[in-house]
């Protein structure tokens, strides 16, 4: 037989199913968010590296001009090499049969899917092995593409023909995209189709793998360099060289910086629900005094029953760890879904992270056992005389003859306030009523409005980060001002596509621009990262850029470019001034920076140097591939009819046009990848607001729980339903516009701290940051509604009191 | 014989924000085993005051109280809150007006909480003694029931076997009956009678139901926080030691005495403050 | 022109005469009527049935005590006037209002803002309002007087109950008694005409008990109708009317009158036992010589001991309700002295018969001279 007291813990947790519930998720909820992100953290972090690591990724990509088998061969017999293999990647229009809207895609064509031992596909449906006039699709062409397995698609050739290949699968490519943003979805291909695609039958990329050291980036870097070297000794020509290790995906560092933030918040969340737990027990220690008088009048000592609501609170925290446990594993599990579909990386399966499970066990008895500390220390220290008076429980009753100064009923706040009564005659005494009854259990109404307040202040400065974000990609798109931009096969004369174009309606500007890359060198001479320098002419109108130091590139700039801020991370202390080696067409060349600019953190470093100084390197004077042209309008839709339009245009009139798209399309998935994290961002200030809503709903039921008693008064001196919840949600909704004006003042720092990681981990720079109303005039809406949701319930309970029942206390 | 409890010049003060007000004046008294002692007095006279000084329920301005028992003085005031704790469940049954019972135990788990907390009795023998316990207040029959599902009277015959089960020498009863019907609160009282009668309790009951006085071995009168009128009752004194074991006459209210809440000359006891 | 100032006079010699109807019509109905209230409390360990049909009626400006034991049923008694609870089934019309009948839970509240002022034995003032406040606080709820003009009320109000240097404390910083008086004008706030108190010197020293008692006193006088749960023997003093509750059932007023010293059980008893008879105005009720073989106790209405003499009848005195006759005779069972007869109005009549009445009358400690 269990023992009384015993039987006693296990009913107080037992009968009051409501309340238990209320304590157990308001532990829960916390230890559930903690689980979920320690969780997904660790399942985020193994199945990427591993999923990748399977794939096994190249560690050297060589994106060349045409080269045969004999240089492939070539290159598998260097020293160093673990495998190499050849492709070819090109660039596509295709579009579902039928459908009416061309998009680009880059087609891959193996020469043995069999051999395939670098960058695997991972089969998901149909065949992972296209014959010819097939083609299986990488699944992130289906985001913009509709179709299915088996049904054909549309290949538009450079010269106009359209060819159909039917779709036979999908694959999961982790490894060829991995980390390149700019990157277009994938197609593959078999070798023979290439012919009927009118493409050569030649590689164009190459990919190698290292025999060791694949973790090593310095080595692998080195390892780049030596490789070209051969290539090019061997008569390859090498535009770009790209790097990955085998084991880390290029994304890792990011990733785990966002889900930092996301643990932090967790964190905070578990804190909050803390609070909220040290409220309840608190209430529930008040709803307790009497039976804790019963027990020590019977000759129960404080121990015991410091002991008892102790076992009380550990059997809470269990509990709800049997609700967060499974919970948070599946909610960790699908936040790693979600990850890993946009990240497009596998997961290894469902399984519950053993460390995150411990987390959950040590914060879901420890945190519960700590908030309820001090509440049980203080219950089991009441008297018995305070206990059988009801005098604690009861802050209401006249105390005349019995109070001491220790058991005050009316905390300061409210003397203090009742020292504006002449003016308060203003005021009607049921607000009144509630404006004094939301300041009396100050320690609760501190816990609660801390609970609020942070909730809303972390989703006000979600809407402020996001804003400083977007307002940062406005800023970069200010790189990208053209409306359309125009891919030419073969240079053509600057003065030619103007005048051709200018007969378009609606085009307003046309440059022609250089792209070249190169490599950038550390002083001592080895490869650091491939150097991108873009070519506008000086003064261009189409590139606003911001520069953080020094001056924008000039006309008569000769081996001077302006670098974007990337380059601080080879070069921490670079200053305008200062000269860089960089190898360009193969020649290692010193360049003299003259500004430094801010950019995202893309693939590999990003600079600027005028097209006069650039088109006479190249020997392309008054000739270009690449042209800008600007319109007078810059919506998205608009340069996408644009681009189409001069798409076609420029076909009909016989240029080799590779392709034509919207001036912003290069944002896109950059603009994709931070609305993923800021929706990830909302995700937590929804939570932080439900635990903030969860702990006012709390505290209302106990205010009304506590105020029977002058619900009761009120009744009987003729208040009608209306007038008694209209005083329960006026308190409600007093204390969410109270924690309204504290969210307002701390949204500012979270702001700033939340902006300020994230950029570092997207931008690597820190961006500006900026303050919006819509997130300040939400949360005020939303904390009226919620707060008048919260008092709801309690509001209408108090309602339902008759008043017998509320004086059958005497 | 020493007296089971002695009350030495006992003040209480208690300080309100309305201002200073002394509820005890320097009570002194003792309580001999074997008494059952009427503390009568309207409300505000001091009566529970005086009450939660015996049972080191509240804290004492001046003065001292000593309990003996088992050839040991205990003084009350100068224990620890614990120590007091523990020394009240050992030595003291208490039974309040509204009874305080635990709402989510059985009547069994309710007699045999006070046995659980203090440990005097192994966890099976309590459960016996509990079991004895409320077969002597006739309530064995609900054993597994909760006190929810009780009369008021049969609550308060719960309380009682409860205020017992430490098997202390003395119980403390704050007007037990005062919130009973007239019918049950008769039951209840011939109850305390017997348990001083038959197993020699010492029981000290406060009330303002003046009718009681003829039926306690003495009753003191309280008014203003000080003992006004000391009443032996030689009767009832003649009563327990001729009839010892016989239960009173039933209808006390026909023994002749005046109804309370009337004016009648036994009024002049109740307030003798007020002019004739 | 005769015709007309004859239809005047005629007019004006009404109007006395209707004076005297509205008098009347100015209680058209009774402020409180209660019928066949019955209370029964169900709980696990069975029903207790608290007021076992109650019938009272109260007219208006009457200032009635109700007394009781605890557990008698007064308190549930009270509830069922203020609507606080209700009943189990009956009638209960208060102010000319079916409160149960036609009222739920939420409209009862704010038609007793309106028509009651209830007084609470523990004051249940709200402690973070001053007593100011607390005393606005039914006008804000009821709506009545406009908004700037409830201060002013307030602070009469609590004038006249003495407090008008303590309106801006709080309830804790007053004595017990002046809270008392400030729960009284609260219940005054909304003027209503019937004011309900449950013991409200259950909780006061004797000083303090004495102001509410002339706080009352004065209301009284000013026309309210008041009901009063009390065990305050100088409370029921002042009352007009004392009803006896006792296990939830009322006492015959007549018995309690008579015999005050009774326990309220055997009230209860008498009432029940005893045998009612009706008399015509002049009725002769007991005829001198005969054998008394009841104790009677006038219910209502006057009766004449009349003397026989020489000279014709003699009154020699004349007993009105709640008045014994025949104590001494039917304890030793001697006929009547005196002819006892029904004054002008109707007279109704307890009879008791003799056995019982000796045990009452010994119990009830009437003395011979009675």
């Amino acid at each position: 037989m269990v023992r009384p007291r015993w039987k006693k813990v296990l009913h107080d947790l037992w009968d009051n199913k409501a309340r238990t519930l209320t304590v157990v998720f308001s532990i829960a909820i916390g230890v559930f968010a903690i689980g979920v992100i320690a969780g997904a953290y660790v399942i985020i972090s193994e199945d990427l590296r591993l999923s990748y690591a399977a794939a096994a990724p190249y560690n050297v990509e060589l994106r060349m001009a045409d080269f045969n088998r004999e240089l492939l061969d070539a290159v598998r017999d260097e020293e160093g090499v673990a495998r190499a293999e050849g492709r070819r990647v090109f660039y596509a229009r295709v579009r579902a049969a039928g459908a009416t809207r061309w998009v680009g895609m880059d087609m891959v064509a193996f020469d043995d899917f069999q051999a395939n031992s670098i960058n695997l596909l991972t089969p998901l449906q149909g065949k992972a092995t296209p014959e010819k006039r097939q083609v299986v699709l990488e699944r992130s062409v289906l985001d913009s593409l509709s179709i299915q397995a088996g049904q054909a698609l549309e290949v538009q050739l450079p010269d106009g023909s359209v060819r159909r290949l039917q779709v036979v699968g999908i694959v999961q490519d982790t490894a060829m995209g991995a980390g390149d943003f700019l990157a277009l979805p994938f197609m593959y291909i078999a070798w023979e189709t290439l012919s009927y695609l009118k493409e050569p039958e030649a590689y164009n990329r190459l990919y190698v793998t290292v025999a060791e050291q694949g973790d090593d980036i310095e080595y692998i870097r080195d390892f780049g360099a030596r490789l070209r070297n051969t290539v090019e000794k061997r008569g390859g020509y090498v535009v770009r060289l790209r790097f990955a290790l085998s084991n880390k995906h290029p994304l890792t560092d990011p990733v785990n910086a966002i889900l930092g933030v996301l643990l932090a918040l967790g964190v905070l969340i578990v804190f909050l629900s803390g609070s909220l737990i040290a409220n309840t027990l608190a209430a529930l220690l008040q709803q307790h005094i009497r039976h804790i008088g019963v027990i020590k009048m019977i000759g129960g000592r404080s121990e015991q029953v410091f002991g008892m609501y102790m076992t009380l609170i550990l059997a809470f925290g269990l509990l709800a760890l049997l609700i967060a446990i499974p919970s948070g594993g599946q909610g960790a599990y699908a936040l790693a879904e979600f990850v890993a579909d946009r990240m497009n990386f596998r997961l290894m399966g469902y399984r519950l992270v053993p460390t995150a499970v411990a987390i959950q066990v040590v914060l879901g008895l420890l945190i519960p056992l700590i908030a309820g500390f001090v509440p049980v220390w203080n219950g089991s220290r009441v008297t018995v005389l305070q206990a059988i008076s009801g005098e604690m429980a009861r802050p209401g009753r006249p105390l005349a003859k019995r109070a001491t100064a220790l058991d005050n009923p009316q905390p300061r706040p409210a003397e203090f306030i009742g020292r504006w009564q002449r003016m308060n005659v203003l005021l009607p005494r049921p607000f009144l009523l509630s404006l004094r009854n939301t300041f009396r259990r100050r320690a609760r109404l501190i816990l609660t409005l801390f609970t609020l307040s942070m909730g809303g202040a972390i989703f006000i400065a979600v809407f402020n980060v996001r804003l400083t974000l977007n307002d940062y990609m406005d800023a970069i798109a200010r790189y990208f001002v053209a409306d359309v931009l125009l891919d030419f096969r073969s240079p053509y004369r600057l003065r030619e596509v103007e005048q051709v174009l200018k007969r378009v309606p609606d085009v307003l500007r046309v440059e022609g621009w250089h792209l070249v890359s190169g490599e950038l060198l550390d002083p001592r001479g080895r490869v650091l990262e491939n150097i991108n320098i873009i070519a506008p002419p000086a003064y261009s109108p189409l590139i606003q850029p911001m520069l953080v130091e020094g001056r924008w590139i000039r006309a008569d700039d000769v081996r001077k470019f302006a670098i974007s801020e990337t380059a601080y991370k080879y070069y921490p202390n670079l200053k305008p001034g200062d000269r860089l080696k960089i190898v360009l067409f193969g020649e290692e060349e010193t360049w003299e920076v003259v500004g430094i600019f801010k950019f995202i953190d893309r693939e590999g470093i990003l600079a600027y140097a005028p097209y006069e100084y650039i088109s006479q390197q190249v020997g392309l004077t008054q000739r270009a591939f690449v042209f800008r042209v600007a319109t007078s309008r810059h919506d998205r839709a608009y340069q996408d009819a644009k681009a189409e339009e001069l798409d076609a245009f420029l076909r009909a009139q016989g240029y080799h046009l590779r392709r034509a798209e919207a001036g912003q399309a290069s944002l896109d998935l950059a603009v994709d990848s931070l609305n993923t994290i800021v929706v990830f961002l909302l995700i937590m200030a929804v939570l932080t607001a439900i635990v903030g809503s969860i702990g006012l709903t709390g505290t209302m039921s106990m205010n009304v729980m506590e105020r029977t008693r002058e619900i009761g008064i009120l009744r009987a001196i003729g208040a009608d339903d209306r007038a008694v919840s209209g005083l329960v949600l006026g308190e409600g909704v007093l204390i969410g516009l109270i924690s309204f004006v504290f969210a307002v003042g701390l949204s500012i720092p979270i702001t700033y701290l939340l902006a300020t990681i994230i950029s570092l981990t997207v931008f690597q720079t820190p961006v500006e940051v900026l303050f919006t109303v819509t997130g300040y005039v939400s949360w005020l809406g939303m904390v009226i509604g919620l707060s008048a949701v919260a008092s709801l319930l309690p509001a209408r309970n108090a309602a339902r009191l008759t008043v017998r029942e509320v004086l059958a206390y005497e | 014989m020493l007296p089971l409890l002695t009350l030495d010049h006992v003040t209480k003060m208690y300080y309100t924000e309305a201002g200073e007000f002394l509820a005890l004046r320097g009570i002194s008294l003792e309580v001999w085993p074997g008494e059952f002692l009427g503390i009568i007095g309207k409300s505000g006279a001091g009566k529970s005051t005086l009450l939660n000084m015996i049972n080191g329920v509240d804290t004492l301005t001046s003065g001292e109280v000593v309990f003996r028992s088992n050839g040991q003085e205990v003084f009350v005031h100068r224990l620890s809150e614990s120590e007091r704790a523990r020394w009240r469940g050992r030595a003291l049954g208490i039974v309040h007006q509204s009874f305080q019972l635990l709402p989510m135990l059985t009547l069994l788990e309710n007699v045999m909480l006070p046995m659980d907390l203090c440990g005097l009795y192994r966890p099976r023998t309590s459960r016996q003694r509990a079991l004895e316990l409320l077969r002597l207040v006739e309530l064995e029959d609900h054993a597994h029931k909760y006190p929810t599902q009780l009369s008021g009277g049969q609550q308060q015959r719960l309380a009682i076997a409860r205020a017992l089960a430490n098997d202390p020498p003395l119980l403390i009863a704050d007007e037990p009956t005062g919130s009973l019907d007239s019918t049950t609160a008769e039951v209840i009282f011939r109850l305390f009678e017997r348990l001083v009668q038959e197993q020699g309790k010492t029981i000290i009951m406060v009330t303002h139901d003046t009718t009681l006085i003829p039926r306690f071995s003495r009753s003191i009168l309280l008014v203003d926080g000080m003992i006004v009128t000391e009443n032996r009752n030689h009767a009832a004194e003649a009563d327990r030691q001729t009839d010892r074991g016989t239960p009173p006459p039933a209808g006390s209210d026909s023994r002749g005495t005046p109804n309370g809440s009337r004016p009648a000359p036994g009024d002049g006891l109740t307030r003798p403050g007020r002019p004739a | 022109m005769n015709r007309r100032l004859e239809g005047a006079m005629a007019l004006l010699a009404a109007r006395p005469a209707r004076k005297a109807d509205s008098a009347r019509a100015g209680e058209p109905f009774p402020m409180i009527e209660a019928r066949r209230i019955v209370k029964v409390f169900r709980n696990a360990a069975g029903e207790f049935h608290a007021l076992k049909g109650v019938d009272l009626t109260v007219r208006r400006g009457e200032f009635v005590a109700i007394i009781g034991k605890s557990g008698s049923g007064k308190s549930t008694l009270l509830n069922m006037i203020t609507g606080i609870d209700h009943p189990t089934s009956g009638q209960m019309r208060v102010n000319g209002m079916d409160i149960y009948g036609s009222m739920n839970e939420s409209q009862r509240s704010r038609w007793r803002g309106r028509n009651l002022g209830v007084v609470f034995q523990f004051f249940q003032l709200i402690p973070t309002l001053s007593l100011l406040e607390n005393v606005m606080l039914p006008m804000d709820l009821a709506g009545v007087y406009p908004f700037e003009e409830r201060p002013r009320r307030a602070r009469e109000l609590l004038a006249q109950v003495g407090l008008e240097n303590e309106a801006d404390k709080r309830p804790g910083l007053v004595s017990t008694g002046q809270q008392q008086a400030a729960a009284i004008a609260r219940a005054l706030a909304c003027d209503p005409p019937l004011i309900v108190a449950d013991e409200p010197t259950g909780n006061l020293d004797s000083r303090s008990a004495q102001r509410i008692i002339e706080l009352f006193e004065e209301l009284a006088a000013a026309g309210k109708t008041l009901v009063i749960v009390t065990h305050d023997p100088s409370m029921m003093a002042h009352a007009r009317r004392t009803i006896v509750i006792s296990d939830g059932e009322l006492v015959d007023e007549a018995v309690s009158r008579a015999l005050p010293r009774l326990s309220h059980r055997r009230m209860l008893e008498v009432s029940k036992q005893a045998r009612r008879a009706e008399f015509n105005p002049g009725q002769v009720v007991v005829e001198v010589g005969q054998p008394v073989t009841a104790l009677g106790i006038v219910r209502r209405g006057w009766v004449e001991a009349v003397a026989l003499t020489e000279q014709g009848e003699r009154v020699v005195a004349t007993l009105g309700a709640g008045e014994m006759a025949g104590v001494s005779q039917v304890r030793r069972g001697r006929p009547a002295p005196l002819r006892l007869r029904a004054g002008q109005e109707p007279v109704e009549m307890l009879w008791l018969e003799a056995d019982r009445a000796v045990a009452v009358l010994e119990e009830a400690g009437v003395n011979e001279s009675g």
